[in-house]
């Protein structure tokens, strides 16, 4: 009987409660940002950057209210932003490259168009 | 306290345990819209296949999503996960894309490159193959011209030679023409001679005197027509003697005298004798020369009817003579 009380008060703080963050978590967080900036984040995906620095900023107010369990939650959703951040910066510069690849390639073409006739192709 | 009441107060704080995270189904409609994008996006066949493993992670976040259980702050924290990983699996796809498409283009580049240089090649191939045959053709053109020169100048050579052959055939021609001109030219001098020679006799003759006597007209023929001492007429003065047939013939009822006359050189018998054989040759010439013999009388008259002096030469030779006498009837 002892025991069954014991685990169900276990089963009722394991359920609720949650533990501070890792030591770590915000600096993580910090440098997946630093990352999504350096991959051009601020250019190519500011919406994704912006949230990522929000969700961080509110993860520190969390702290100070100790609402840890909604502060991890927002580190990882900061930390997420920052790396969807970095996927749409990487994919947006490709696309620059296909665009910059396309226009080469037809002004190269109409080069060797007029010097070797309109059926270069 | 009783088990009952004990049994009661663990229940509740089981069921405390058990939903004092748990919220109603609210979530379940933002749930379904995250999954019908994960959906989406998987059977998006252009894009699918680029990013497996980060659709493998939106599926395992969206089923901790689904399956979660607890307050409503953690399963909307799921939710809110596995929406970015879907967005998250959905660049990364878009990368794979764009990457497919920017590894084309480049492939295309090259292939243009390649056939770029490929056809530059062939041009100048064709370029050179041009200018080989060009050059072909000048060295034949060149050949052809030689060649042309060459037929020229044996032309001029044969040319030559026929012209040498022709200047050596005219100068044959030539050196003949010459030699029958000096042929000619010989047979012209003897010609002349000749005709100079009879010219002198005729002269001689057509100087003869024609003198009107008593007796008749006198033609007196000089020494000419005889060599010193000779009494047959010289060969050539026959033909002199024509004109003198002439004059004859043309008083052909006139009877004819002949007379032989020596100048006073010598004895007179033998100036007689010699006077008389001179007068009969004449006479002989002129009947050869068709003149009627019976009109003829010759006489040897000696030295003794001189007509001009005996002591001079010349006078000498006037008076070697023969008289044709034309007589009067």
């Amino acid at each position: 009987m002892r025991i069954l009380f014991v685990v169900s008060l276990i089963v009722l703080l394991a359920s609720c409660a949650t533990p501070k963050p890792a030591p770590d978590a915000f600096n993580d967080a910090e440098q997946a940002m630093e990352a999504a900036i350096a991959a051009g984040a601020e250019e190519h995906s500011p919406v994704e950057l912006r949230f990522a620095r929000e969700k961080l900023a509110e993860a520190r107010k969390g702290m100070e209210v100790r609402q840890y369990d909604k502060s991890i939650y927002l580190i990882e959703q900061s930390e997420i932003n920052s790396e969807l951040a970095i996927e749409k910066s990487r994919a947006a510069l490709t696309r620059e490259k296909v665009t910059e690849n396309r226009r080469e390639n037809a002004i190269l073409l109409e080069d060797y168009e007029s010097t070797f006739g309109e059926d270069f192709k | 306290m009783s088990m009952k009441i004990l049994r009661l107060v663990f229940l509740t704080i089981l069921a405390t345990g058990l939903f004092a995270c748990t919220t109603a189904p609210k979530q379940d409609l933002a749930l379904e819209q995250v999954r019908s994008q994960l959906d989406e996006l998987k059977s998006n066949k252009e894009l699918a296949g680029y990013a497996p493993l980060a659709l493998g992670e939106a599926e395992r976040a969206l089923r901790q999503a689904e399956t979660a259980t607890g307050n409503d702050t953690y399963r909307i924290h799921l939710i809110y996960m596995a929406d970015r990983r879907i967005q998250i699996a959905r660049a990364v796809a878009q990368r794979g894309q764009l990457e497919e498409e920017n590894a084309r283009l480049i492939q295309e580049r090259n292939d243009m490159l390649v056939k770029a240089s490929k056809l530059e090649a062939d041009m100048a191939r064709r370029e050179a193959e041009k200018a080989r045959m060009i050059s072909q053709a000048n060295v034949e053109d060149a050949q052809r011209a030689r060649e042309e020169a060459m037929v020229a100048q044996q032309r001029e050579a044969a040319s030559v030679q026929t012209a040498e052959d022709a200047f050596e055939e005219a100068e044959q021609a030539k050196a003949l023409a010459a030699s029958s001109a000096t042929e000619a030219q010989l047979a012209r001098r003897e010609a002349q001679l000749a005709a100079e020679q009879a010219d002198t006799l005729r002269r001689q003759l057509e100087n003869l005197q024609l003198r009107q006597t008593e007796s008749g007209v006198v033609v007196t023929l000089g020494d000419v027509l005889f060599e010193t001492g000779e009494t047959q007429l010289r060969e050539e003065a026959m033909a002199s003697l024509v004109e003198v047939v002439d004059l004859l013939q043309s008083e052909p009822d006139k009877n004819i005298r002949i007379e032989g006359h020596t100048d006073s050189t010598g004895d007179s018998e033998t100036n007689l004798e010699i006077s008389a054989r001179r007068a009969n040759s004449v006479l002989d010439a002129l009947v050869a020369l068709g003149v009627d013999a019976d009109r003829f009388t010759a006489a040897g008259m000696g030295e003794d009817f001189p007509i001009a002096s005996n002591d001079t030469e010349e006078g000498r030779q006037q008076n070697r003579r023969v008289d044709v006498i034309l007589l009067d009837k």
